[in-house]
């Protein structure tokens, strides 16, 4: 609801005479910024605004556009060489004033900050003589460049509130000043992720995403700032109209539409979790080894790029290294880490001095003389054998025996491969009973969102909120300033309207009717 | 229907990306022109279940390892065929629902419940005690089942 000054409540809320009156301001967007006229504690006075009060007329206001007609005689606004057109033209900012003749201007409401985007229309006719111009003027909701270009932010650590990291992408890529902004500098949720960005979205969706967490909506107020409605509907009326209030006009519009009736919420959970992938071979080793080598050390790797984790490894032996003839060592394996393992091979001492001795044994054998055994009696032939031969023969096979002992050995590691993944989890709020093939599902995908309580909580308001959606209400009363985008008023009969939309025709004198298109409030 | 149900359609039809689970072993099939490619089953959630033989895009060299319980990326063709072009750091995971009644001027949360299910291979024990009373052999070792968010078995899955 709009703060305005006592005087001006009393004024409205007092029952006596009402001599409602306004004033339009223009700045010269060459001059003032609208981030100064909104900043600006009451009306900017420096530049001075030029008064269009005297030239306007026929005034319609929304909570998102002013428009009016301007008399303008003297062609003081004629886009070309009109003396004051520079206020009028493109980007020139205006601000509507609503108050009464018996209260000072300075205690009168803003009720409608806006540019103008283009060109005004204006129009002379020798006919008729008539020099007629027509004025639309947006809010600031309606920029253009809010919602097309697209923007990176920087990175928010887990743990910062939304609201200092809204703050950051107001003032950055909206050229908002903390003055301009109505909500709160801390919204009380945090950031559940380890970092988190707005990348490559158009800015006023970066600031929707980061305020659906807390189940609000922006828009501009009617001072250009930037304000929020709290989509969660458990709060009093700002306004009871009681029996006594005149309601001019209670109307309950036709809504052919069907309903959203399931909402779900998309994030992406916090926490990383564990996924296990089945029991598989996640490595293999081979190597070829025996009395030359000492020591084998193979590292298996789960996977090639070296980013596969795996859990309960073991080895599986393919082919040993004493599957020849002597055994000749021991096979050992390791998980080093969740990446790799390790298989260590080890060739018993004795197999690398044996060869050694075997090889001095057979040279020392050759210098061995030959004593020659003759066998028979008398003979002058026979077989001789070479004792030292026998011994180099011996040696000989000593060093076969363990030449035969070199091989490939083959092993294979397997185990659970395993990894790490956000969950993409869901919150769904839906009709009680609903047949699937009845559903109109309404999707939210918000990456802010860390836990499925904040999502249950955004869901069940959503699905509240898209309920009162559809029984639209529209409402007529007498104007009451303090009303605003995202209030409940309070019938006569005990329902409640949120306000969705406002719009009314203002003229000198005489009390505008307000018309309040709102939806019915549900209520837990 | 409404139009805004038509506009629903044609944004879920528009999608070009998925994420989904790789419920299967890798397989070979012969697909509509007759070459042999290799494909799996992917889940692709709860409402749409599981995906039949998703072939692997070729020439992709980011999809140098996947297996059952991997998360991996699904991207539409030009022809509307799904297929496998990547690994996935998001996994689709259990739901919460939450059901409300409404009625004129109220409404209430009548309950929640935890929904979602997994695919995976059955383990020893399981393949020797959930066909009482026949024990083990019955299911071939490498059966895929299929257990709710509580871990509760569900269902035996049929694999090619």
């Amino acid at each position: 609801m709009r703060n305005i000054s006592a005087a001006l409540e009393n004024i409205i809320l007092g029952g006596g005479t009402r001599r409602p009156d306004y004033k339009v301001y223009a700045w010269d967007p060459a001059e003032a910024t609208i981030s100064e006229v909104v900043s600006a504690n009451g009306i900017l006075d420096d530049p001075a605004p030029v008064d269009l009060t005297p030239y306007v007329s026929d005034v319609s206001w929304s909570d998102r556009q002013l428009t009016f007609a301007l008399v303008d005689p003297a062609g003081l606004f004629h886009p070309d060489f009109g003396e004051l057109r520079h206020c009028l033209k493109d980007g020139a900012i205006l601000r509507l004033l609503e108050g009464d003749e018996t209260v000072p201007e300075v205690d009168w409401a803003i009720t409608f900050t806006g540019q103008v985007h283009g060109q005004i229309g204006w129009k002379q006719s020798r006919s008729t003589g008539q020099i007629t111009s027509r004025l639309t003027v947006f809010g600031r909701g309606e920029t253009q460049a809010y919602k097309r270009r697209k923007i990176t932010s920087q990175e928010y650590t887990v743990g910062t509130d939304i609201g200092i990291a809204l703050y950051d992408i107001c003032k950055t890529f909206l050229g908002l000043t903390g003055k301009e902004m109505r909500i709160p500098f801390t919204l009380g949720r945090q950031f559940k992720h380890k970092t988190n960005q707005l990348a490559q979205v158009t800015p006023w969706d970066g600031v929707c995403s980061l305020l659906k967490v807390v189940c609000y909506q922006p828009f501009f107020d009617g001072e250009g700032k930037l304000s929020y409605v709290n989509k969660s509907l458990h709060r009093p009326a700002a306004r009871l109209f009681e029996d006594g209030d005149r309601i001019k006009e209670l109307e309950v519009p036709e809504c052919s539409q069907d309903t959203v009736n399931k909402v779900t919420v998309t994030f992406l959970d916090s926490q990383l979790e564990r996924v296990d992938g089945p029991y598989q071979k996640l490595g293999q080793a081979q190597v070829t080894t025996g009395f030359f080598s000492m020591h084998e050390t193979l590292e298996t790797w789960w996977s090639e790029d070296r980013k596969q984790r795996a859990d309960g490894t073991s080895m599986k032996v393919i082919k040993s290294v004493n599957s020849g003839i002597l055994p000749v060592g021991s096979e050992h394996y390791t998980q080093l880490d969740e990446f790799h393992g390790q298989i260590e091979v080890e060739i018993s001492v004795w197999v690398p001095i044996l060869a050694t001795v075997m090889i001095a044994e057979y040279l020392a054998a050759a210098f061995i003389p030959d004593d020659v055994i003759v066998l028979g009696f008398g003979a002058s032939e026979g077989i001789t054998i070479p004792v030292g031969r026998i011994i180099q023969a011996q040696a000989m096979i000593g060093i076969l025996l363990i030449m035969m002992s070199i091989g490939s050995a083959q092993y294979e590691v397997w185990g659970t491969p395993y990894d790490f993944a956000y969950l993409e989890k869901k919150s769904v709020a839906v009709e009680d009973g609903l047949d699937y093939w009845l559903e109109n599902n309404l999707d939210i995908k918000n990456d802010f969102i860390g836990t499925h309580d904040q999502a249950d909580i955004i869901a069940m308001t959503e699905l509240s909120w898209q309920k009162c959606l559809s029984m639209p209400r529209k409402v007529s009363v007498a104007d009451d300033p303090r009303l605003e985008v995202g209030d409940i008023i309070g019938l006569p009969d005990g329902r409640k309207l949120v306000i969705s939309a406002l719009s009314k025709n203002i003229k000198r004198g005489e009390i505008p009717t307000l018309l309040i298109e709102g939806c019915k409030v549900l209520t837990a | 229907m409404s139009i805004r149900q038509i506009i629903d359609w044609a944004i879920e039809d528009s999608r070009s990306q998925m994420t989904g689970t790789i419920v299967s072993p890798f397989y070979e099939y012969s697909d509509y022109g007759g070459h042999w490619v290799w494909a799996c089953d992917v889940d692709l959630g709860e409402n749409l279940g599981v995906l039949r033989c998703v072939p692997v895009a070729a020439n992709n060299r980011e999809l140098i390892y996947a297996e059952q319980g991997r998360a991996v990326t699904l991207s539409r063709l030009n022809n509307g065929k799904w297929v496998i072009t990547g690994l996935a750091k998001s996994l689709n995971s259990t739901v919460h629902y939450i059901f409300m009644s409404f009625t004129d001027d109220t409404y209430q949360v009548l309950r929640k419940q935890l929904r979602g299910y997994i695919i995976r291979p059955l383990t020893y024990g399981e393949l020797g005690t959930l066909v009482v009373p026949y024990g083990y052999g019955v299911l071939p070792y490498g059966a895929q089942g299929k257990f709710d968010a509580e871990g509760n078995f569900l269902e035996i899955v049929e694999t090619y």
